[in-house]
């Protein structure tokens, strides 16, 4: 009796416990960031230009990769506008990406790494983390012509595409 | 740090699985777009293949509204003959005038079939 009495003490001195797993996983996932938008200066009458030295701001694009090696950014720099008055001559385009902050030291090597194929510019995410792009864009009018009085618009297109 | 910005375009499942579909020889693609851009309220969906050629595709609404911090779930239907070839689902910005000389950023963010890279 002493024995079974003495049994149903201890267990009830036990705490009980239990464990409880959490269990999380992270899929590959890409966020596309407008940090900044550009904007056109007119530094000269036929010059619109995103360079702060000609009056202008340069979009800055933020890339979020969750996993490494699993995107690539591929940023086109504008060879057209999408608005703008009327233009009765050719526009000559000039335009180039990079990167300007990291999270990781080791994306400071995606700028020597980047490839450009025609206005757009590629670079491999083989680091988890976030990077800043800027672009610049310039686009001269036809024989150093005036650009006639209105609103310009361009498009920087950024894209993220899984490999 | 990821995802904490509230100018964001972000579309998952990255490597999204192919499903069978209420019609015969069609099969669909669920997927989820989240709009953090405050200035952005349309999304266009585009299918491709790995040339970013586009191909036919339907889907209740091509041109998605979404509101900013709206998340929304929709369903890419594509015919089976093309999985072959069909590579790419992507949703892309897009942007509305505006009366300030500018350079704006349009986001488009890819999920891509068949599977993750081994």
């Amino acid at each position: 009796m002493m024995k079974y009495l003495s049994t149903i003490f201890i267990l009830l001195a036990c705490p009980a416990v239990a464990t409880v797993d959490i269990v999380g996983s992270v899929e590959a996932k890409c966020v596309i960031q407008t940090t900044k938008s550009g904007v056109y200066g007119n530094p000269i009458a036929s010059k619109l230009s995103t360079t702060p030295a000609d009056g202008g701001v340069l979009p800055v694009i933020r890339y979020d990769v969750s996993i490494a090696d699993a995107y690539t950014a591929n940023i086109t720099h504008p060879t057209s506008f999408s608005s703008s008055p009327t233009l009765s001559d050719t526009v000559a385009w000039t335009g180039s990406t990079s990167v300007t902050q990291t999270s990781v030291a080791g994306m400071s090597a995606y700028e020597a790494a980047k490839t450009v194929v025609d206005n757009t510019t590629i670079f491999d995410l083989t680091l988890a983390g976030s990077t800043w792009f800027s672009t610049a864009s310039s686009a001269v009018y036809g024989s150093a012509k005036p650009f006639s009085g209105g609103t310009y618009t361009a498009s920087v297109v950024a894209t993220c595409i899984p490999k | 740090m990821l995802g904490s910005y509230a100018q964001a375009h972000e579309q998952t499942p990255a490597y999204p699985r192919i499903l069978p579909s209420h019609v015969e020889g069609v099969v669909k693609v669920q997927l989820r777009l989240l709009n953090r851009r405050k200035e952005i309220n349309y999304y266009e969906i585009g299918l491709f293949d790995i040339n970013f050629d586009e191909i036919d595709f339907t889907t209740k609404r091509k041109i998605i509204k979404i509101d900013y911090q709206e998340t929304i779930d929709f369903d890419v239907y594509l015919r089976k003959s093309d999985l072959d070839r069909a590579v790419y689902i992507c949703t892309a910005s897009k942007i509305l005038k505006s009366n300030k000389s500018r350079a704006v950023v349009s986001s488009i963010v890819c999920s891509k079939l068949g599977g993750e890279p081994l």
